[in-house]
């Protein structure tokens, strides 16, 4: 069974990767109000996720879920970055696994707010 | 006037329990050459973490949302509660409450009953404890097991023995085992720091301002969440529930306690809750936002209990109970709430629903489904009534879309209960309880006291 990385768009997010490819893998939840794609992952590469981040799990319906946000938002940063949602994004967001980890202990304490009109 | 018409119930025991003195001097004078006792948070039986402060409950005694319970209980009323879920003077209610101090402690004051203790709180005289009796808890665990239920002795809902997974339990299985069992009188008025301070209605406040509103029927909604877009459909459709007419007002009442890290701060919640009246959602007029001092014990059926009396004593003449009503994890059966209130639990006393037991209560329970958005109605549906494949708004959906700071569209949650969310976020520097806040704010706790 595949497994994938469910992301989730909002406006921000939906603007970075306006007019890439990966447009083309948008879905739609709640009446096409919530946009998000969802990143095949290998198995090769579930695997080495679930070993390099320990609150990281498979969900009964096969996503990888419970991965750091620092995780999740630089996995973004690549999928925009490289207008791409196969495996090298998968792979550039490990190659900063020190890095992602490094914050991921710091954001049970601390988490960059968004920057919205209050 | 119809003779269908509903009318406000009397609080749970017939009279609203106000033991609250105003007056400084005659504070004074009744606290003077009394012993004292620097009121200590409970501590987790294993980790030390702060799980419990008594002053939640000597808070919600004396302002009456738990009438007719005037104090901390005696022997003989905590054997009552656990065999039948009856006060002495035969009143249901749930929960032992009581004062628990160390050995240590009981020796260092060296208090006997009639005395009167003086009660502080961050090093201010708070309130007083008239001494009638000192017990001891024999067995805390078994004492927690008897709290909740055991899968034996309670077998309609109880489907798990109770553990140190489950935050009541150990709230029980955490207290100490000296019991100074008297009635509290609060002698020093605590203040409410913002922005708690607007939204402490406590019972006979709450029924007054019921009467300026003209809310003659009112329908109860507990929350300890910021409130996503299926909450406020629960609380629009349970509350056309009424008489000849639909509930005059919904009350909010969010329980205020202890914080476990992944909570929602309770400043985000109370005014997230704000935030769907304010906006409109539900016009302020309907809607009122309150909260309730306790550390919750998850005790679904049993908390649903406790709820209804206080809701009862706030004024209210319905309560809405959806799934899992205050629970955690899965000790009881998912639907023990309803089941609770359709035909009582007769292994924890109610052979029939509380609000036909003698003694019970007079609100009304609404049990309610489930609401999850309906992609072909494009709006929120009623489980029960809606034929399409619905999507479910999990808590664990929102969360993830907060933490990574992506904005949930508006069908799910609305932007200005978000914008709280990201204010307490800025002023925290996180959305969610961490330890740091837990740890502060059992420190801080909701109030200050000012000199007597």
């Amino acid at each position: 069974m595949g497994h994938y990385i469910l992301v989730l768009l909002d406006e921000n997010r939906l603007e970075r990767i306006k007019g890439s490819d990966v447009e083309n893998n948008i879905k739609a939840m709640f009446g096409g109000e919530l946009k998000c794609i969802e990143v095949n992952v290998p198995e090769e590469l579930s695997q080495k996720i679930l070993k390099t981040f320990d609150t990281a799990r498979i969900d009964a319906r096969g996503a990888i879920t419970d991965l750091p946000v620092a995780f999740m938002r630089e996995f973004f940063n690549q999928i925009a970055e490289k207008k791409s949602i196969g495996p090298e994004v998968i792979e550039a967001t490990l190659a900063k696994a020190d890095q992602i980890k490094e914050l991921a202990a710091k954001e049970s304490e601390y988490l960059p707010p968004p920057d919205i009109q209050i | 006037m119809s003779s269908l018409l509903i009318e406000r119930p009397l609080p749970h025991g017939g009279r609203l329990v106000e033991r609250v003195v105003r007056d400084k001097e005659v504070a004074k004078k009744m606290i003077k050459g009394c012993p004292s006792y620097d009121i200590k948070p409970t501590l987790h039986y294993e980790t030390g973490v702060p799980v419990r402060n008594v002053y939640r409950e000597i808070m919600s005694i004396c302002y009456g949302f738990f009438s007719p319970v005037e104090g901390s209980m005696t022997q003989a009323e905590v054997e009552r509660i656990l065999k039948e879920r009856r006060l002495l003077n035969e009143w249901i209610f749930p929960f032992p409450l009581v004062f628990d101090i160390s050995k240590e402690d009981y020796k260092k004051l060296g208090v006997t009953k009639g005395d009167r203790l003086v009660l502080n709180l961050k090093g201010k005289p708070f309130a007083i404890l008239d001494i009638e009796e000192i017990w001891e808890i024999d067995n805390l665990e078994e004492f927690a097991h008897r709290v909740f239920g055991t899968p034996e002795d309670n077998p309609e809902v109880v489907k798990h023995k109770f553990d140190k997974k489950h935050p009541g339990w150990v709230i029980y299985r955490s207290h100490q085992p000296v019991v100074l069992a008297g009635k509290y009188t609060i002698i020093n008025e605590p203040k409410f720091r913002p922005p708690f301070d607007r939204f402490w209605f406590p019972p006979r406040k709450c029924r007054a301002k019921f009467d300026e509103l003209g809310w003659r029927t009112a329908i109860a909604h507990q929350t300890r969440n910021v409130p996503h877009v299926g909450h406020e459909f629960l609380m629009k459709n349970a509350a056309y529930t009424g008489d000849i007419e639909p509930c005059h007002g919904i009350l909010v009442n969010a329980i205020i306690g202890v914080k476990r890290r992944g909570d929602y701060p309770d400043e985000t919640i109370v005014e997230a809750q704000e935030a769907v009246s304010t906006a409109g959602y539900i016009k302020p007029e309907r809607r009122l936002v309150s909260l309730c001092l306790w550390d919750m014990r998850y005790g679904n059926p049993l908390e649903s209990l406790l709820h209804a009396i206080i809701r009862q004593n706030m004024g209210c003449t319905h309560h809405m109970f959806g799934r899992d009503h205050a629970a955690v994890g899965e000790y009881y059966d998912m639907w023990a709430t309803q089941i609770l209130w359709t035909k009582g639990i007769p292994s924890f006393g109610f052979d029939k629903a509380p609000t036909d037991v003698p003694y019970g209560v007079h609100i009304r329970p609404q049990n309610m489904r489930e609401f999850a958005y309906c992609p072909v109605c494009k709006e929120m549906a009623y489980s029960e009534t809606c034929g399409h494949k619905r999507e479910g708004i999990s808590g664990s959906l929102l969360r993830g879309m907060v933490a990574e700071g992506v904005q949930p569209p508006s069908v799910i949650l609305r932007p200005e209960v978000y914008k709280v969310v990201v204010k307490w976020w800025k002023h925290f520097g996180y959305p969610f309880c961490n330890e740091k806040y837990v740890r502060d704010k059992e420190r801080d706790l909701e109030v200050d006291l000012e000199d007597l």
